[in-house]
């Protein structure tokens, strides 16, 4: 069902649905659009590595609005989407498999995460590049529990730009 | 959970903390504190229930920082 509460703000007709909810405070839905682009922007994380622990999040929160945008410039193919949605990490790649048991720590089992994944991602992808992945991990999270708790409507849509300056907010 | 920080400060001489290990990332940190900025500083919503749900969050997710 959705929100009735929440109105779309003026004149955002054409813009996503997430868009058109946080157009209601537009200097928010700005800073936030460029704080979500930089996540791709630092590129300290490659693009798949961050598309796979953005739908591994989506997967757990169930969150259609989010699971329904893809990167357009990271192919998935069937299995692996499909892995993703049951939580197979055996399709994956060893590094990937390590954001990926990350990734589903951060929504219920944040407080799991031991000094040793933390250890051992600083050595995979530097200090920075750690930082990196723990911080969008927490925010594909947090903007799981946005749209959900919005209920803003899943658009399905493929996204060859900077997945996050529409994507994310689609 | 650790009961410390789980990476060097970025900033020599800086105790490890939120900004100084997120500085590791500066572009990124930069614009996390624009976006946070604007929770405090606009909107119709009054400060002091902010900080109300802020540390009301806090406690729930059993964030000590």
């Amino acid at each position: 069902m959705r929100l009735s509460w929440i109105t779309s703000a003026e004149g955002t007709a054409g813009a996503t649905p997430l868009e058109q909810v946080l157009g209601q405070c537009p200097e928010l839905l700005t800073r936030y659009r460029a704080f979500y682009k930089a996540i791709w922007e630092e590129g300290l994380v490659s693009r798949r590595v961050l598309e796979l622990c953005r739908l591994r999040i989506a997967a757990i929160h169930g969150c259609d609005q989010e699971w329904s945008v893809r990167d357009a410039c990271v192919e998935l193919n069937d299995a692996e989407l499909q892995a993703l949605e049951t939580g197979d990490r055996s399709a994956f790649g060893v590094e990937e498999q390590a954001a990926l048991i990350l990734a589903e720590q951060i929504p219920y089992q944040h407080h799991q995460v031991t000094d040793q994944q933390t250890t051992e991602a600083g050595h995979q992808l530097s200090t920075p590049g750690a930082v990196a992945l723990l911080t969008a991990l927490a925010f594909f999270d947090v903007t799981c529990r946005l749209k959900l708790t919005l209920d803003v409507a899943a658009l399905p849509a493929q996204l060859a730009e900077p997945p996050l300056n529409r994507g994310a907010l689609a | 959970m650790s009961t410390r920080p789980r990476f060097e400060p970025a900033i020599a001489d800086q105790p490890a903390d939120f900004a100084s290990i997120m500085a590791h990332v500066p572009m990124l940190t930069s614009r996390f504190f624009d976006l946070y900025a604007e929770f405090w500083q606009r909107g119709v919503v009054a400060v002091e229930l902010k900080e109300m749900t802020r540390i009301r969050n806090a406690r729930i997710t059993d964030c000590g920082y």
